[in-house]
């Protein structure tokens, strides 16, 4: 198969043709030729105005529901809005049925992910059954694909496991990612504790419960000398932490989903549960906050957090709704429509910096190298509607909301997605 | 007159006219009450149904009382008794009773902003019969009510609510209800049981010492310990609750001044309140519950508006 995308401006910061608008030739997955006006006939001739091509985007934690929850999510559906919102590559969480912890489970995932356009790498259970308490085999999941390690949206609770899983990745050079939450502070909350809640009548949960779970995992992966990411971090002092644990040579990273920079808990008023997500959306100021981080460059990179939530799991009283939005067809649009940082960076997130932290070299535009590329437009304009949506699930309260900057496609392993 | 709401979801989304309006109309209500025929035809052809997804008695009674005192058609449902607990949702609940075609809904649920969700799905007018940890307005109204029935004026009355006040809906509302209506307003307990925002998010004192919290205020709202509503331990035991907490005689005979007692019902004696402090002269808990009647009857029929026979 011959693909030829016309006139992209290739952004890519490892590329000799960075910042060129050109040609580039792909013939059965390898980039041929790169070029002003290649005269070369291909079986798919990409012509679209204001196209960018960077290497593939990563995201590092998003939940395919599958196996065991299908109604919500499969592997396909999740590729399919992966592909949409420009991924090529997708770390997908543990917290399945059967919980991804042993390696069976782990090559059913890499085994009927294979002949998709997007790649999926499991993350592996750090605890068996990913209950927190003892340690899941993960030589052997890593052996067969896992790509981190972490027990997904439960986050490890007990210091002395931690320090365990953190010595034992080591052994792979692997990186664990946690969301960073102690559950025993404000354990019933269903959403930020401050005046918000308070007037809302809605239980709490306090922002100290993230940081106080940073403060502490920064000092255990300086005891194991070992790697961490933390991820869906919401608070300012988190990021405090997370700069000064960098400037001290902890080898610790984190990331932001996007609507945690795009919501605040003022927008909780009238109970919509698309807005129920675990870390909860904070305080105007905390988001207000972690959109100067962006600018200033202390998140490594935004991870989606694509939760998929069947429709009766959130047109439900506030309580008893799931937690979390699907997000993997938004998080360009939503966070390029914040206008906070240069597409450069963008890219240098999602391309390069996601990808260190789980020690992927990143793809380069260049002649002779496999084509893992992301095309986006980030000057269009559009109404996101359900229509848009690949994901099996719905929830996305960004139904209905302009944004800016649209996926046109992606290539990888030999296939070609392109957004009607 | 007309309310600028459809439902009564809370006291947090009404203006002070609407809450006077509702006062004032409590007030004929409770005139007719005391009449050798206490039934009036207003909300004839008017169809309720009465919702209680948690336990009560004399809200439901109250509610029911009120319905039938308008003449209006009253359902009852629990929903221990009912096909929630065969896993039906809430919306397929209430939307299977709507197409028996019902004009309100009256509802008590243990989740906050059940009846938000509620509205937003369905036709019919919602009055919010108490919600998780949320709100409680007609309790709120049938309190200020009370209170301005015995003192005479809402507004520079100083009201403190003791007790539980993390886990109590009828402290937000009488929160909400008593700073529309300009009265001061001050929260005093454990300061496990308090939220730790409450004072920036209402603009109200905030006391942890009973005494000093009975010398400021003209009236004590004293609520009820909420064991149920308790998923971790947030103090010691109910004896040491009714030590630091509990209201008796003998401290508001200690006192330089007559205060008012009230409370929500239904009472713990012994805990947050003594018998010889419950049944004194100084308390109105009975009043509260007779009012409660004429103010629902009011909420009922400004609700109703265009409905019922007047259309």
């Amino acid at each position: 198969m011959t693909i030829l995308i016309k006139g992209a401006l290739i952004t890519d910061p490892n590329s000799p043709h960075n910042g060129n608008k050109k040609d580039i030739f792909i013939e059965n997955g390898i980039i041929r030729q790169i070029g002003y006006n290649l005269s070369v006939k291909a079986d798919t001739t990409i012509n679209e105005k204001d196209c960018h091509a960077s290497p593939g985007w990563v995201d590092l934690f998003a939940n395919f529901c599958d196996p065991g929850k299908e109604h919500k999510e499969s592997l396909e559906t999740g590729a399919a809005a992966a592909a949409a919102g420009g991924f090529t590559e997708v770390l997908v969480i543990p917290n399945t049925n059967p919980a991804i912890h042993t390696k069976a489970q782990v090559e059913y995932i890499v085994q009927k992910a294979k002949a998709l356009a997007v790649t999926i790498h499991p993350i592996g259970a750090v605890t068996k059954n990913i209950e927190g308490k003892d340690l899941a085999e993960m030589y052997d999941m890593y052996n067969s694909g896992a790509k981190a390690f972490g027990d997904g949206t439960n986050t490890i609770q007990s210091s002395g496991l931690l320090i365990k899983a953190l010595q034992y990745v080591k052994t792979v050079d692997a990186v664990v990612i946690q969301v960073p939450d102690d559950k025993t502070i404000g354990s019933g909350g269903l959403m930020n504790e401050g005046i918000v809640s308070t007037r809302l009548g809605l239980p709490g949960k306090p922002a100290i419960a993230e940081e106080i779970m940073i403060a502490r995992d920064i000092k255990l992966a300086r005891y194991a000398a070992s790697k961490l990411h933390f991820t869906g971090v919401t608070t300012k002092k988190s990021l405090e932490y997370v700069k000064r644990a960098k400037e001290a040579g902890i080898n610790v990273t984190c990331s932001v989903t996007p609507y945690h920079l795009f919501f605040c808990d003022e927008d909780l008023q009238s109970y919509d549960t698309n807005l129920k997500v675990n870390p909860p959306l904070r305080t105007k100021e905390e988001m207000m906050a972690l959109r100067d981080a962006l600018k200033s460059g202390v998140m490594d990179c935004i991870a989606t957090h694509h939760q998929p939530q069947h429709w009766d799991d959130k047109t439900c009283e506030f309580e008893y709704a799931q937690y979390g939005m699907i997000g993997l067809e938004t998080a360009f649009a939503v966070t390029n429509s914040l206008n906070l940082i240069p597409i450069e960076k963008w890219v240098e997130m999602m391309a390069v910096n996601s990808r260190k932290i789980i020690n992927e070299p990143a793809p380069v535009i260049k002649e002779g190298e496999k084509a893992n590329i992301t095309l986006f437009n980030p000057n269009t304009e559009f109404e996101f509607t359900a229509s848009h949506i690949k994901s099996k699930s719905k929830n996305s309260p960004f139904i209905g909301k302009t944004l800016k900057g649209k996926v046109i496609g992606i290539i990888n392993k030999e296939h070609l997605f392109l957004n009607a | 007159m007309q309310l600028s709401t459809r439902h009564l979801l809370g006291i947090k989304d009404l203006t002070s006219q609407d809450i006077q309006l509702i006062l004032d109309t409590a007030t004929q209500f409770k005139e007719v009450l005391q009449r050798p025929i206490k039934k009036v035809p207003s909300l004839r052809d008017v169809t309720i149904v009465n919702l209680f997804y948690e336990n009560s008695t004399r809200t439901r009674i109250s509610f029911e009382l009120a319905e039938k005192r308008l003449s209006a058609d009253t359902i009852n449902f629990a929903a221990s008794a009912s096909s929630v607990s065969k896993g039906e949702t809430l919306l397929d609940t209430v939307n299977n009773i709507l197409s028996m075609k019902v004009d309100m809904v009256v509802m008590r649920h243990s989740a906050s902003g059940a009846p938000h969700f509620l509205a937003k799905h369905i036709p019919a007018a919602i009055v919010n019969a108490g919600d998780g940890i949320n709100e409680h307005p007609t309790q709120g109204l049938l309190d200020a009510f009370s209170m301005r029935e015995k003192t005479g004026k809402l507004e520079g009355l100083k009201v403190a609510i003791i007790g539980d006040i993390m886990h109590s809906r009828v402290a937000m509302s009488n929160i909400y209800l008593l700073k529309k209506m300009g009265a001061e307003v001050m929260v005093a307990g454990p300061p496990t049981l308090i939220p730790k925002y409450i004072q920036e998010a209402f603009d109200i004192r905030v006391e942890y010492n009973l005494r000093r919290a009975l010398e400021w205020c003209d009236v004590a709202n004293v609520l009820r310990i909420q064991l149920e509503r308790q998923n971790q331990v947030l103090f010691s035991s109910l004896r040491e609750y009714s030590l630091a907490y509990g209201i008796n005689k003998q401290i508001l005979d200690s006192l330089n001044k007559e205060i008012v007692i009230m409370h929500p019902g239904p009472i713990n004696r012994g805990v947050e309140l003594d018998s010889d402090a419950a049944d004194s002269k100084q308390s109105i808990i009975l009043q509260q519950v007779e009012n409660g009647v004429a103010v629902r009857m009011a909420v009922l029929y400004l609700l109703a508006g265009g409905r019922g026979e007047n259309n």
